[in-house]
Formats: structure tokens, sequence, C-alpha cells
């Protein structure tokens, strides 16, 4: 099939990246969003734009919280069908309540798991969520999506597609591809180190398309590498259930054994017990940390087998200063407060495990790693896009002279993943600015609805995109592109503009009056992305008005 | 096979490709499975096991997944791949056997 080995790594490089490479724009472009997610949800949740809070009182403000909270209506939908009769009308005996805060969380997310008596599967749990201002307990509306943390992040790792977790698979092999792109891409190009300094703006079109896909594929290959592969390793999990299929057996008997260890128990002892003081046990918590020389906040706060002899409060250490994500769990008996256990310090393969999913979440403090990340992904998200902008390039006369319509497939899919991904991001966020506080009845929930204006505007782009691909079977350009820019460029600006409108926050306050960094960034972004778009769209006009360029040259290296 | 093959193209692309995916798919389950009831089964902590079964795991499939298109020959990286793979996981399901 291949007579060599570079053209084996060639082939697979093209048709693997075009195929994936759709995905893998999704997955790097959402992923540099969710790097700024919480600013993103104080833009979209303008009732939320306050200062981040520590972890709020337990005994006070969490725990009434708590005893009063329920299942959300998706798990109680998602478990109707996994019980033996009716579901029960409360759900009394909780597994667990949770609470998560970082640095950068101005809200906190609560999260509760309920026993389910006449679940099939044992395992079952009912599930309930809810977030509040933790400076008064006053719950944000269920009805508010936080479109940086719960559309954009998911979105990124898994498509917002939760079928059989279809979106996970999906992206898991894209993250897959990235990596072997990379290699095979390595392997094609002799002259690697040149390729860091070569970019030739001014020769034809495919020639410095090909320049700026090797040299942001070469410049960002360790970032491109690790976060692909990082990404695959977090959910290593979910792609390879060995543990909770094959080995699960083992997986049991270790839980046990390891519930012995570490005297936290497994299971409910079915014994009533009241909750001692949990604020008691967070600040000895904190008192131990800072005894070990690393005093810090409380990141996560856990309540197992609530209201049971057995159960227990497990208090751990946010990672704003360091890699891993939360940790040195220090966990107490819920009946009396008495110490059960300190996490014991990591060993080598944990230090390794949470060293690279910790450097892939970036929950810690680091302001400029943190717009580096953004900088990096958009690379990668240049590299592809230059991808299939070079394999339309160098194939659409040829297609145009053979009557194929492959290239002009190839160019409308790309304007759907670049200019139409754009637009469908900033369909979600005008949405969220121009529909009332309170919707009519009978409208589907506010959130649900700003979702659904997301996946419109992306298909709209990918109708426009198709309808006006016509010019590139003739081995010309898709109007498609420049249209696009400039559309993405007026509705940045009305982003900004509603944001303004409906909340007063212009610019001029966010920065100088009352600055407020996070509304005030996804601000700017927008305003620079408007700038770019128009840019681009300036420069498409112009060269569609110069008419002819120069013929492409061939680049053997690629098949 | 190969002869028969060669004549036609899509059809070789074609298992090369499930070659790559799914063989390679099989021969990492197969490596998690094993490396993470192996170190086990040697002291390792359980979950320390499963992840160094899955970050090594991860870097194989690529590893995999290239040689299913650079190799000569199809039928010996269907071997490799799913042969290796399966008897990988029966060794972790013996292992597995042996600890219950």
């Amino acid at each position: 099939m291949f007579p060599n080995f570079r053209q084996a790594m060639a082939w697979v490089h093209t048709w693997f990246g075009l195929v994936l490479g759709f995905v893998l724009m999704a997955c790097f472009f959402f992923g540099s969003l969710s790097v700024f997610d919480r600013e993103i949800d104080r833009w979209a949740i303008p009732a939320s734009r306050h200062a981040a809070q520590p972890m709020p009182s337990f005994d006070t403000l969490l725990q009434p919280i708590f005893r009063d909270m329920q299942p959300s209506k998706e798990s109680l939908d998602y478990l109707r069908d996994r019980v033996d009769g009716p579901l029960p009308a409360r759900f009394d005996t909780v597994r667990s309540w949770g609470a998560y805060t970082t640095h950068r969380d101005p809200v906190l997310s609560l999260f509760t798991s309920y026993e389910v008596p006449n679940a099939r599967d044992p395992d079952d749990a009912a599930r309930g969520n809810r977030t509040i201002d933790p400076r008064t307990g006053a719950a944000l509306p269920d009805d508010r999506l936080k479109i940086g943390s719960q559309f954009f992040y998911p979105l990124h790792y898994s498509l917002n597609l939760s079928w059989k977790d279809l979106g996970y698979w999906i992206v898991g092999l894209a993250g897959l591809t990235m990596l072997v792109a990379l290699v095979s891409g390595v392997v094609m190009h002799r002259r690697i180190f040149r390729e860091f300094f070569t970019f030739r703006p001014k020769k034809s079109t495919q020639r410095s398309v090909l320049d700026l896909h090797n040299m942001t594929g070469v410049l960002a290959l360790p970032f491109h590498f690790f976060f692909a592969f990082t990404g695959l390793v977090i959910f290593a999990g979910i792609y390879f259930p060995v543990t909770h299929t094959q080995l699960n057996p083992l997986h049991e008997m270790h839980e046990k054994l390891e519930a012995e260890e570490t005297g936290l128990p497994h299971d409910r002892a079915g014994v009533a017990a009241p909750l001692a003081s949990v604020d008691a046990m967070a600040a000895e918590a904190q008192r131990r940390w800072a005894a070990r020389g690393m005093a810090g906040e409380v990141g996560l706060l856990t309540v197992s087998h609530v209201g049971d002899a057995n159960g227990y409060v497990s208090v751990y250490r946010a990672g704003t200063d360091r890699i891993a994500l939360v940790g040195d769990g220090i966990h107490f008996k819920a009946s009396t407060g008495e110490l059960l256990r300190e996490d014991p310090p990591r060993t080598a393969v944990d230090s390794v495990n949470t060293f690279l999913t910790g450097l892939h979440l970036q929950h810690f403090r680091h302001w400029l790693l943190r717009w580096l990340y953004v900088l990096g992904g958009l690379l990668g998200c240049v590299c592809i896009a230059t991808g299939f902008i070079f394999f339309v390039e160098k194939r659409k006369k040829q297609h145009a002279a053979a009557g194929s319509q492959g290239s002009r497939v190839v160019d409308a899919l790309a304007v759907t993943t670049v200019t139409g991904m754009l637009l469908a991001a900033l369909t979600i966020l005008i949405a969220n600015r121009l529909l009332p506080e309170t919707l009519p009845a009978g409208w589907p929930p506010r959130g649900d609805l700003e979702q659904y204006l997301f996946w419109a505007g992306w298909a709209l782009a990918m109708a426009h995109a198709f309808v006006r691909s016509a010019p590139v079977a003739q081995g010309r350009p898709n109007p498609a592109w420049r249209e696009q820019c400039w559309a993405v460029a007026a509705m940045a600006v009305a982003a900004v503009l509603l944001n303004w409108l409906t909340t007063g926050d212009h610019l001029a306050r966010t920065v100088f009056i009352d600055t407020y960094w996070p509304v005030a960034g996804v601000d700017l972004f927008l305003l620079a992305c408007a700038g770019l778009a128009a840019g681009a769209a300036r420069r498409l006009g112009r060269r569609t008005a110069a008419g002819v360029r120069p013929a492409p040259r061939a680049e053997a290296a690629h098949a | 096979m190969t002869a028969s093959l060669a004549s036609r193209p899509r059809l070789h692309a074609a298992l090369r490709v499930a070659a790559a995916v799914l063989g390679g798919y099989a021969f990492c389950w197969g490596f998690i499975a094993l490396a993470t009831s192996g170190l086990f089964a040697l002291g390792m902590p359980f979950h320390d096991a499963e992840h160094l079964g899955s970050i090594l795991g991860m870097l194989l499939y690529l590893a995999a997944f290239l040689w299913a298109f650079a190799a000569r020959r199809l039928a010996r990286v269907w071997l490799v791949l799913a042969g290796g793979g399966a008897l990988m996981a029966g060794a972790a399901s013996l292992v597995q056997r042996t600890l219950l």
C-alpha cells in the first residue's frame, strides 16, 4: 500500500488529520476558552459578578441548604428506567454531600448523592446539585447556564453529546489522532529545525499556509502533545474501563481492603448518628496543613454516609499554589470530629499522575501561564485550520479540472469549523444577553434555549458555507470565508455592546472605575476577536478583487 | 492475502485503519489489564498500578497505531495486536484469579 515509511506517515497524517481535525478544532478552541471558564460564567450570569469567596461556614450556612436539597430532575429522569416500580417521592438516605470551590469562584457548587432503595444496580445513586452565593446562601436560579464551565468546558471533552458517552469516544479518538498527527508530521518533514523560522506570507496561499501549518505545529509541539496526551490520561477510565469490567472483582476486593486500611468506612453501619461541628474539623485540617508548612484554603469538603454512625468528613486542600488539583485530605469521624486519617504523602506514580492531570486542568493561580495556555490552544487551532486550507489549496485546481466536488466539501466544512464555530460561540453569548430574564410559560428553560441557539447558529453557518461553496469547484475561493469573518466582527462587537446595555458594565467601568477583570477580559477578548476578523475579511476582499494569484507549487512530502 | 489486497487498495486501507484503531485498542486493553493486575500483584498500590498502566498504555496505543501503518505485512499487524491483546487480557484474568 505504501512504498515507504515516510509515505505511510504522510497518508495517516493527511486522512486522519482531515477527518478528525474537524473534531480537534472544537476541542482546541473550546478548550482554550475553558481556561477562562469561570470568567465567562461571570459574563453570562451578571448576578454572580463579585469577588471570589472562600469556603463558607458549613455549620451555619451549608448544612441547612444540604438538608433542603433533593435529586435533580435530570438525575431522576435518568433513574426512571433503572428502578423496580416508581421512584420514591423523597430521598432520605444521603450517601454524600460535597462543596467545591477554587480561587476563581465567587459562587459555590454543591453536590449531593442519595441511595435509591429500589435501584436494580445498587451502585446507582440519585444526584442533586445547586449553585449558591456563599455570602448569603441564596441559590442561583436553576435555569441559568454557566456558559463557560457547564457548556464550553464539557464541549471540549465530550462535545456535549451524552448519548452512550459517544462524545467522549469521538474526542478520545481525536486526541489520539492529534498525537498521531504530531509524530507523523515530524516524520514527514526532514528539515524540522528550519520550520521554526520559516514563514513566507508573500508567497502563494498554498506555500504560506503550509509554512504557517508547520510553524504553529512545530513551535508549540510540546504543548500540543502534552494536552492531547494528558486529555487521554484524564479520561483513561472511560476509554479503558478495565477496572470496572474485566478487573472489577479485583477492584471491589481492593476497595474493601482500602476501607479497612484507611479506617474510612466503605458502607453505612445502619445506625443513626448526629453530625458534629464540621467547621471545627475544617479548622483542625487547616491547622494540620499549617503545621506541615503548607497552610492553605479548603477546596473540597465532603461528608460521606450522612446521618450514619459510619459517616465521615473529608477536608481537601485547594490546589491554588500547586499543580495537583485538590489533595492532602484529612478525614474525621462525622459524629465526633475525631481524626480518622491524614492522607499519606503522594507516591511516585500518584505524583506523576496528579502532575499530568493538574497541569492540564490548571486550577492553580498563575495568570501568565493561563494566558499562555490560551495562546497555545489557539496556535493549535491555527495549525489544524491551515491543515484544512492546505488540503484544499493543493487539490482544488485538479478537482476543478476533473469535475470532482471533494475540495469544495472539505472547504465548506473548514468554513463551518473555523468561522462557523466562532459564530456559534458568539450566538450563545448574544442569546444570553438578549433572552428575557423570565421566559413565557411553556418555553424551555433559559439555559437550554441558549444551547439550542448555539447549535442553530452553528447549523446556519454550515448551511451558509455549503450554499456559497460553488466557486471552489471551479478552483476559486469560497466567499463564505469573507462573509463569515464580517459576521464574526459584527457579532463580537454586538456582544460587548449588549453586555453594556443589559448590565451597565461597559469597559470604562470594568477596567478603570470599578475594576472587574473577569468581565473586562471577556469584553476585551471579544473586541480583539472582532478586530482580527475584520482584518481578515478585508484582506480576503482585496484578494478576491485582485483575482488571479500565482499558481501553487507541489509539495512532494504530502500525499 | 497480500497479493489480493494489493489489487484492492480501498479494502487494504480499511483493514489498516481497523488494525490501527481496533487492533491497537485491543492491544492496549490487554496491556492496561495486565499492568494493573500484575503490578498490584507485585505490591504496588491498586490505583498506582491502574494509573501507571493507563499512562503507559496511552503511549503504547500511539506506537501501535503508527506501527499498524508502517509495518509491511498487514497479517502480522493483526496477529500481534489482536493476538497479543487477547493473550495479555487472558493473563490479567489469571493473575486476578490467583489474587482473589
